[in-house]
């Protein structure tokens, strides 16, 4: 397909960009954080924000998170639109109670009467050496406690999308980027995730899922980085016979049932790929989601490809061997199809 | 209090020592990563933040502790660690990611534990504060001898971990020192624009304890400074804040292109180099000859030598062995 | 006529070579003078490079090759 004056983004520019359209008509806009200003994000995506708009509007802060993410609920309950960044998700400890207990709850101790207009991006996702503190993707830890929406894109037009949509959702919306897939090549790159975004701001549905590629034997259900890994093992598996399906859920709060049920309903095999640690969380709820459907047979058991219980290591080949990756994702693959019905 | 003339020749050989491992370091960092600059590539991949132009407090502190005292880092940790003594080949082959490393390749770093030294490391701002206060608490309990520090930078004074690690040492008057590395910058942020106070030691008074400023990165100035705080928390005194102005000569992190410092700032440290300014006060004052100072470096030299080819020998860790060591 | 997209020699200080980490059109699409078209980054530092002219974007050297001052990654026809 020719697009004219095709553009394609970094989801780092993808984010300050959305971020930068959403202050141009809302002064109620603004960013906080870490490194955010002048250096346009330790991640690229604060690219040129405090130039346009000012130190007003795009604060760094001091390394206080319980402050300033605690600031960032009551400025969003009197009227400010916050966009918040948590350098690292692997930093939620320190400042755990302001978003759960706060941030998340405030909408529904007040009966709906106030709301909480603040997105909280946070940086994810490991494979480089960074130990059991910078690494981790905690998709469950965020996604299980009620009150917060969760998204995080695997690719540029879905990351300005979402951005937009979180900024003008009067809930409060938690942001995951995958450090892999912000197009900084220090951190590796992601080919597949710099695509074609429209100049004019859109929105991308927060709740639904995409179907990165249609297929007919296996269903794929990933987020972020993991959704490469499908897409990848997914190409090498068409080459074998075998038809792969991949979902994108995009958002794991809401989520997204109905289509992962529709694709498995449609090909009996469910693999989850989960950079997260593998008990209880997003590979559980999604196998869950599936069985208790009452109407989806299975022609083998349901499988996922996740981080295992451990922290992550520093060693190279301890994380990767721990990791999720396309190799691992079609041997799975290949294995369940084999345990085909008979015909 | 002024340090003698063992203690200085310590203090110096462990500043040399310190900085010939965060050379040999910068430059094995590097391998595998030109000319695309992939963190997850070469020898020593993952991130790397070095300590050039700190030693000055690491030393000046440590001169003072024992194996059974307690240290606490952060993600700066080489210079403290060899301060403290750690056991150098095998931090050296923890950074590489051996299996002969002092985690087996689990931690990294940033996270260097060696209980022999009572020495651990932390990512997280802040994080050392609490586990300083709470060995501090230990050997109270037990009437056992030993002192905690937890060595911090000065944007972590704005965390609130700091805070709450402060008012429990100080309320439960423990033998517990925070020593604060003020080199001007978190990242990019300046401490002006990060802290409303000019210095920190301000902060002891929020916490009744006695708070110091070392200006000018100087060892003789910290070891006295140190020295103090560490006599009074040894004879049940309680806890001492004490911030130090330092340096930090290398970027952030390695591949930081420190855009955000003014220009000219940079040179005017290298300019106050605490080594070389060192070596020139000793020789100076007749403390130590040129001749003896050079035999200190080459020492310091062969140490660092060995423990990078310790570190280069070492095999890397059975890849499964991921899976062990997370339970006691 | 044909556009020569050149890494020009003061896109960064040294000459050490550097590395494409995106191109910010596909090859074959088409372009507008002046807009951003490609990341190039040396040691951690990422620069940009905007097309020097509109029309149907030709890429000589992919994602993920190291290239130097002088090279020319495209060209626009």
């Amino acid at each position: 397909m020719t697009i004219v004056n095709e553009r394609k983004l970094t989801i780092a520019r993808a984010m300050a960009e959305a971020m930068a359209q959403e202050m141009r008509i809302d002064p109620a806009v603004f960013v906080m954080g870490e490194d955010i200003a002048q250096l346009g994000g330790v991640f690229g995506n604060t690219r040129g924000l405090v130039d346009e708009f000012g130190k007003d509007r795009v604060r760094d802060t001091p390394i206080s998170e319980t402050g300033f993410i605690s600031a960032a609920v009551g400025a969003a309950m009197d009227g400010m639109r916050p966009v918040v960044e948590l350098m690292f998700v692997d930093f939620f400890g320190v400042c755990f109670d302001a978003i759960y207990n706060l941030m998340a709850k405030n909408i529904y101790f007040s009966g709906g009467h106030v709301t909480v207009p603040m997105v909280l991006m946070t940086s994810t996702g490991g494979g480089y050496s960074d130990a059991g503190q910078h690494s981790q993707c905690l998709y469950g830890s965020f996604a299980h406690l009620p009150g917060m929406k969760v998204v995080s894109p695997s690719n540029a037009y879905d990351a300005k999308g979402l951005m937009t949509a979180a900024i003008r959702d009067n809930s409060p919306v938690i942001f995951m980027f995958h450090k892999g897939l912000q197009g900084m090549g220090w951190l590796g790159t992601e080919a597949a995730a710099n695509v074609h975004v429209p100049e004019d701001a859109y929105e991308v549905e927060i709740g639904k899922a995409a179907i990165a590629r249609e297929g007919s034997d296996v269903t794929i259900v990933s987020i972020a980085m993991g959704v490469h890994h499908a897409l990848k093992a997914a190409k090498v598996l068409e080459a074998e016979g075998i038809s792969t399906e991949v979902v994108d859920l995009r958002s794991l709060v809401p989520l997204d049932r109905d289509t992962v049920r529709a694709s498995v309903r449609k090909t009996g095999r469910l693999i989850v790929v989960d950079e997260d640690y593998h008990s209880y969380g997003v590979s559980g709820e999604i196998i869950a989601t599936v069985c208790e459907a009452g109407d989806i047979t299975l022609k083998a058991p349901p499988r996922r490809i996740a981080y295992p219980d451990v922290p992550i290591a520093y060693a190279h080949g301890m994380e990767q061997f721990c990791l999720p990756n396309p190799e691992k994702v079609a041997a799975a693959a290949r294995e369940i199809c084999r345990t085909a019905v008979p015909a | 209090m002024q340090p003698s003339k063992a203690t200085l020749g310590w203090m110096y050989h462990n500043m040399v020592t310190s900085r010939k491992f965060e050379t040999i370091i910068e430059k094995i960092y590097m391998e595998g990563k030109s000319p695309v600059f992939n963190m997850a590539n070469g020898p020593i991949p993952g991130e790397m933040h070095l300590s050039n132009g700190q030693e000055p407090v690491a030393v000046g502190v440590c001169a003072h502790l024992k194996p059974e005292d307690i240290v606490t880092a952060t993600h700066r940790p080489h210079h403290q660690a060899i301060a403290k003594g750690v056991d150098l080949n095998r931090m050296a082959a923890e950074i590489f990611g051996k299996a002969t490393g002092l985690s087996g390749g689990r931690g990294g770093h940033m996270h260097l534990f060696d209980p022999a030294v009572n020495f651990a490391c932390a990512g997280i701002i802040a994080q050392g504060m609490g586990p300083a206060v709470g060995a501090a608490l230990s050997r109270k309990m037990q009437g056992k001898p030993g002192v905690a520090v937890a060595f911090i930078g000065e944007g972590a004074a704005n965390q609130g971990a700091f805070h709450e690690a402060m008012n429990l040492a100080a309320v439960w008057k423990l033998p517990f020192i925070c020593v604060i590395e003020d080199n001007a910058w978190g990242i990019s942020v300046a401490k002006s624009a990060a802290t409303p106070v000019k210095r920190n030691d301000v902060r002891a008074a929020a916490y009744g304890i006695p708070g110091h400023y070392v200006e000018g990165n100087d060892p003789w100035k910290i070891y006295d400074v140190a020295g103090q705080a560490i006599a009074r928390a040894r004879a049940g005194e309680g806890p001492t804040l004490i911030e130090v102005e330092t340096y930090r000569l290398a970027g952030h992190f390695m591949g930081d292109a420190e855009g955000y410092r003014p220009k000219g700032e940079k040179d005017a440290l290298f300019a106050k180099d605490p080594i070389p300014l060192m070596r020139k006060r000793l020789e100076a004052d007749g403390t130590f000859t040129a001749a003896e100072l050079t035999k200190m470096e080459a020492e310091a030299e062969v140490k660092v030598a060995a423990a990078i080819k310790f570190a280069r020998e070492g095999a890397a860790p059975k890849p499964e062995d991921a899976l062990t060591a997370v339970f006691a | 006529m044909t556009t020569d997209i050149r890494i020009p020699e003061d896109l960064y200080d040294g000459d050490e070579e550097s590395v494409i980490t995106a191109w910010l059109a596909s090859d074959g699409a088409t372009v507008k003078e002046g807009a951003l078209i490609a990341e190039i980054m040396t040691a951690k530092v990422q620069n940009e490079m905007t097309a020097p002219a509109s029309g149907k974007l030709t890429i000589l050297k992919q994602q993920d090759e190291v290239v130097a001052k002088g090279t020319v990654i495209g060209q626009i026809t």
